[in-house]
C-alpha cells in the first residue's frame, strides 16, 4: 500500500523515501515468491504452512542469538536456547515435582476460582437486582477493586493462619471482581419488558430471578468469569512466587534461584498452557449452557 | 367463563412523577369493559394508549382513580391479566414449549398438566412441530403466534394486547388477525388491542374507543355491532363508513 502511494504521488521524492520504497518492494516480492512456494490451490495448506514457518524463523533466530551470546539491549548471553529448553523439558517432564507443582496449582485454581465464582455471581445479582443491597454493598466494591490482587500478599499472610490459605485468597481476589463487574453488568441490561412479560404470567420477585435476570446475564457472567480465570491466574503466580512451597509459578521461580535457566522457560510455557486450557474450558462450557445465544 | 374478565375503568389519571413534576398523560378516563368483549384503542403515538393498557395489566399505578377486574381493584400484574408486548418477550433461553408453559407452571400446575395445555395452545396457534424449537430459529410471525399462546396458556380473563402485529408484513398480519379472531370466538376471553391502525382496530373489535391527545381521555366509542359469531368480513360499504368516521374522528 505504502509502495503504490509513493508511485501515484508526484512530489519530489526524498532518498529515504526511495530506499523504503524498494526496499518494501523487494520484501514483498520475496514474501510473494516464499508464499507461492507453499500455495497449492488450497488456503488449508497455507494457513498451516505459514504459521509454522514463522514459528520456525522465530526459534532459529532465538537459537541464533543465544548461541553467539548476542548482547544488543537485550543480554542473551545468559538466555537458554530452543534447544537447552526442550532438553530441560524432557527431564523435568518424568520428575514427580513438575506433576505435583501442576497439580497444585490446579488445585488452588479450582478451589479459588469455584469460591470466586459463587461469591462473584452471588455479589453481582444482589447488586444488580436489589437497590438497598446495591448501597450497601457497593462503596466496597469500589474501593477494593482498583487495589490490585498482587498488592494483597502482605497482608493476606499476616490475616490467614497458613500460607496456603492467604495464596488461594489471593488467587481468589484475583477472579472475584471481574466476576462480580460482569454479572452486575448483566443484570443491569436485562429488558424491562422481559421482567414485565413474567410478571404478568404470574412470576414473582424470586421466580423473575432465577428464569429471567439470571438466565439473560449468564453470557456476561461467563465473559467475567473467563476474565476472572486469567486474573486469578496471574494472582496465583504471584502469590506462588512470593511465598509458595509447590506450584508452577513457584517451580518458575525456583528454576531461577537454582540456576536451571531452561527450566524457568519450561515454567513460564506450563503456566500459558494450563492458562488457556482452563479459560477455554469456560467457553467451552458456555457454549453448552447457552446453545441459545449460538 | 362468560362472566370472568369485566373490567371497570373509575376516574383513572396516568402520567409520570419525576421530582416535584407531573406529566399526565390520561385524565379521568373511565371506560367499562365486559366480560369476553374485544375492544380496540385507538389514537396518534403518545396518547397515552400504551400506557392505559400497561395500567390495565398491573405495571402502572394510576395516579388517581381505580381499574377494577371483576370488582377486585388492579394493584399488581397478574396471571389473570395476560400481556402480548409490541416487542418480542420470548424467553430466548427457553424452548417455545418451555416458553408457553411457564405460566402454568407458575401457577402450581404440575409439568404433565402444563406440558398438555402447551401442545393445545402451540396446536392452536399453528405452531405444531416447533415446540423444541428456540425464539431466534423462528421468524417474527412465528415468534408472534408463540407469544400469544404463552399468553393464553395461562388462562387469562383478560389479554391486552399491545400492538402486537405492527411490526409484521400485511399478509403475516391478516394471517395472525384471523387466528386471534378464532382465538377470541373459541375462549371468550376479554381482548384489549391497541393499535394505531384503523382498519386492524375495525376488522377485529366491537368496539373501537378513540383517545385524544389533547385531552387525554376518550373522544368518542364507536360500535362495530360485532359479535362473537359473526363471520370475520363486514360488508364493504360498512367498513368503508365506520373507517371514515374513524379518520374523522381521529383528526378532529
Amino acid at each position: 500500500m505504502i509502495a503504490s502511494d509513493h508511485e501515484q504521488d508526484h512530489k519530489p521524492q526524498t532518498f529515504n523515501d526511495h530506499v523504503m520504497k524498494t526496499s518494501s518492494f523487494s520484501v514483498n516480492y520475496w514474501l510473494d515468491y516464499i508464499v507461492r512456494l507453499f500455495y497449492i490451490g488450497k488456503h488449508s495448506v497455507r494457513i498451516f504452512v505459514i504459521p509454522l514457518l514463522s514459528i520456525m524463523v522465530g526459534l532459529l533466530a532465538w537459537q541464533g542469538l543465544t548461541q553467539t551470546h548476542a548482547d544488543i539491549i537485550l543480554d542473551f548471553s545468559n538466555i537458554p536456547s530452543p534447544l537447552h529448553v526442550y532438553k530441560s523439558f524432557l527431564n523435568v517432564v518424568v520428575t514427580k515435582t513438575y506433576w505435583k507443582d501442576i497439580y497444585w496449582s490446579l488445585y488452588r485454581i479450582a478451589l479459588a476460582f469455584t469460591i470466586g465464582s459463587l461469591v462473584g455471581v452471588t455479589v453481582g445479582v444482589a447488586l444488580g437486582y436489589s437497590a438497598i443491597l446495591r448501597l450497601i454493598i457497593a462503596p466496597y466494591i469500589e474501593i477494593m477493586r482498583p487495589i490490585p490482587a498482587i498488592a494483597w500478599v502482605p497482608m493476606s499472610i499476616l490475616m490467614w493462619p497458613t500460607t496456603e490459605q492467604s495464596i488461594v485468597f489471593i488467587t481468589f481476589l484475583g477472579a472475584v471482581f471481574p466476576i462480580v463487574l460482569n454479572t452486575w453488568d448483566g443484570v443491569k441490561r436485562v429488558p424491562i419488558e422481559l421482567v414485565k412479560a413474567a410478571r404478568s404470567l404470574g412470576a414473582n420477585r424470586i421466580s423473575v430471578l432465577f428464569h429471567v435476570v439470571i438466565p439473560y446475564a449468564i453470557p456476561n457472567i461467563t465473559v467475567g468469569m473467563a476474565l476472572g480465570m486469567g486474573a486469578a491466574w496471574f494472582a496465583l503466580l504471584a502469590g506462588e512466587m512470593i511465598s509458595g512451597r509447590y506450584g508452577i509459578g513457584y517451580f518458575t521461580w525456583e528454576s531461577y534461584e537454582l540456576i536451571q535457566y531452561g527450566n524457568i522457560i519450561v515454567g513460564m510455557l506450563t503456566i500459558g498452557i494450563l492458562s488457556s486450557i482452563t479459560s477455554g474450558a469456560i467457553y467451552l462450557i458456555k457454549r453448552k449452557i447457552v446453545p441459545w445465544s449460538e | 367463563m362468560e362472566d370472568i374478565g369485566h373490567i371497570e375503568i373509575q376516574h383513572v389519571c396516568l402520567g409520570y412523577k419525576s421530582g416535584l413534576d407531573t406529566r399526565t398523560v390520561i385524565k379521568d378516563l373511565s371506560l367499562t369493559l365486559g366480560a369476553g368483549s374485544f375492544t380496540s384503542l385507538i389514537g396518534s403515538s403518545g396518547c397515552g394508549k400504551s400506557t392505559l393498557l400497561n395500567a390495565i395489566g398491573g405495571h402502572y399505578k394510576p395516579l388517581s382513580g381505580s381499574i377494577l377486574l371483576d370488582g377486585v381493584e388492579i394493584k399488581t400484574p397478574s396471571a389473570d391479566l395476560g400481556i402480548v408486548f409490541q416487542q418480542h418477550t420470548l424467553f430466548p433461553w427457553k424452548t417455545v414449549k418451555e416458553n408457553v408453559r411457564f405460566g402454568p407452571m407458575r401457577r402450581g400446575a404440575g409439568r404433565v398438566v402444563s406440558d398438555k395445555l402447551a401442545d393445545e395452545y402451540i396446536e392452536l396457534v399453528g405452531l405444531s412441530g416447533y415446540e423444541n424449537y428456540y425464539p431466534k430459529m423462528l421468524s417474527g410471525g412465528m415468534q408472534h403466534r408463540a407469544e400469544i399462546a404463552r399468553a393464553l396458556a395461562n388462562k387469562p380473563a383478560v389479554l391486552l394486547m399491545d400492538e402486537p402485529f405492527g411490526a409484521l408484513d400485511a399478509q403475516m398480519r391478516v394471517s395472525l388477525q384471523d387466528s386471534l379472531l378464532s382465538i377470541w370466538q373459541n375462549t371468550h376471553v376479554t381482548i384489549v388491542f391497541v393499535t394505531h391502525d384503523v382498519d386492524e382496530a375495525i376488522r377485529l373489535s366491537q368496539r373501537v374507543v378513540i383517545i385524544s391527545q389533547r385531552s387525554g381521555s376518550i373522544s368518542s366509542i364507536i360500535e362495530t355491532n360485532k359479535t362473537h359469531n359473526e363471520s370475520i368480513e363486514r360488508s364493504a360499504e360498512r367498513t368503508h363508513e365506520l373507517k371514515s368516521r374513524c379518520l374523522t374522528l381521529l383528526s378532529a
